[in-house]
């Protein structure tokens, strides 16, 4: 008789088909329509140079500057649904890239610091740890009430462990560890092999530890 | 265009004024830097932190962004609830942990290019004379950057 797929099996082609139809989107939001737009762009910049008309041409600059932040707007959203170096440069990159438009967006101060040298890994685990790490931000901006965040990424021979400290006003983890934003970054790190201790102070922040085993 | 040296004192005095005019917790000048697309949070009072200083705004998302690209008025009436999109849309919501917001779009050569922002931290909502207030120190920052 046929076995029949495990639980865990279905939430890894759930979450694999989803990840892929999102890297989809992003790339053609990066190298489609981004690019076409800015094709766009230039080619107006070009005629607004050799326009006479006053009025005419302040009227085309306003078009420009439209879409210019368009532009500029399809790149974040690019980033935030899947940066374009999680395949291609690696973890650290991707993280420091969406650290930079986290920053921008919500004003809290994010250090990045990598102890040992980045390690290969499956695509599916960087896209989880970084998914993880997307999610724990998120929940930083939302509830932690904090302008200062440290993620430490240590890489050791056989794991890679991140860890996510946000100086906020911390939160009660029994009470709120049925919460989705907390058990999908629990259930994420258990789908690879690895798992997500959170711990919090009331009044002194909270502590997020990623492990990973390296295969 | 919005020039810190010329302006800042103006509108800070408008936001002060607002701040007390208006029943609210928070009042939020944003307007694009004079050099690039970049819109920021240039002036503000009763802010509970620095974070506006670091925030810069999305074009189309959030209060404040939605109010430059669509050059209307937009109220949010109980945050994080009832609102278009995700809670983490809406950064300056967060960061000063407002649950009400009225803005009005600021505009410069008749194109809008800024945002003028009421905050509140406790949900009472604004009255019409109070919107109102808000819509007239909006015009007085634009009479003051065209010139």
């Amino acid at each position: 008789m046929k076995r029949l797929p495990e639980k865990k099996e279905i939430s890894n082609y759930i979450i694999q088909s989803s990840e892929d139809e999102i890297k989809r989107i992003a790339l053609e939001l990066h190298e489609g329509v981004g690019q076409t737009l800015y094709s766009v762009f230039t080619g107006i910049q070009l005629l607004e140079a050799n326009m006479t008309d006053h009025e005419s041409k302040r009227h085309v600059h306003e078009m420009n500057e439209i879409l210019e932040k368009t532009i500029q707007e399809i790149r974040f959203l690019s980033v935030e649904l899947h940066p374009p170096t999680l395949s291609s440069l690696g973890l650290l990159p991707a993280l420091k890239s969406y650290v930079n438009l986290y920053k921008a967006t919500y004003g809290i101060l994010v250090e990045v610091e990598q102890v040992g040298q980045e390690k290969p890994l499956p695509e599916r685990h960087r896209i989880m740890l970084f998914r993880v790490c997307q999610e724990a931000l998120g929940n930083i901006a939302k509830y932690a009430d904090t302008h200062q965040v440290e993620i430490k990424v240590n890489w050791e021979k056989d794991t890679v462990a991140i860890v996510i400290t946000d100086y906020g006003i911390g939160f009660d983890v029994e009470l709120n560890r049925d919460k989705p934003g907390l058990a999908v970054m629990h259930e994420r790190m258990k789908l690879i092999g690895g798992n997500c201790v959170i711990t919090s102070t009331l009044g002194k922040g909270t502590t997020i530890q990623l492990n990973l085993p390296l295969q | 265009m919005f020039d810190k040296t010329k302006h800042y004192e103006y509108i800070m005095d408008i936001c002060v004024t607002t701040l007390h005019d208006v029943d609210c917790d928070f009042v939020g000048f944003a307007f694009q830097n004079q050099i690039g697309p970049d819109i920021k949070w240039h002036v503000v009072a009763g802010n509970q932190n620095e974070k506006y200083k670091h925030i810069t705004l999305r074009y189309g998302k959030g209060i404040a962004g939605r109010v430059i690209s669509t050059g209307s008025p937009m109220t949010i009436e109980d945050f994080p609830h009832d609102i278009l999109g995700k809670a983490l849309e809406y950064p300056i919501m967060l960061a000063e942990k407002l649950i009400y917001a009225y803005a009005v779009p600021i505009h410069f050569n008749g194109v809008p290019k800024g945002v003028f922002l009421i905050g509140q931290r406790v949900r009472k909502g604004l009255s019409e004379a109070e919107k109102k207030v808000v819509l007239k120190q909006a015009r007085s920052i634009e009479d003051t950057l065209s010139v």
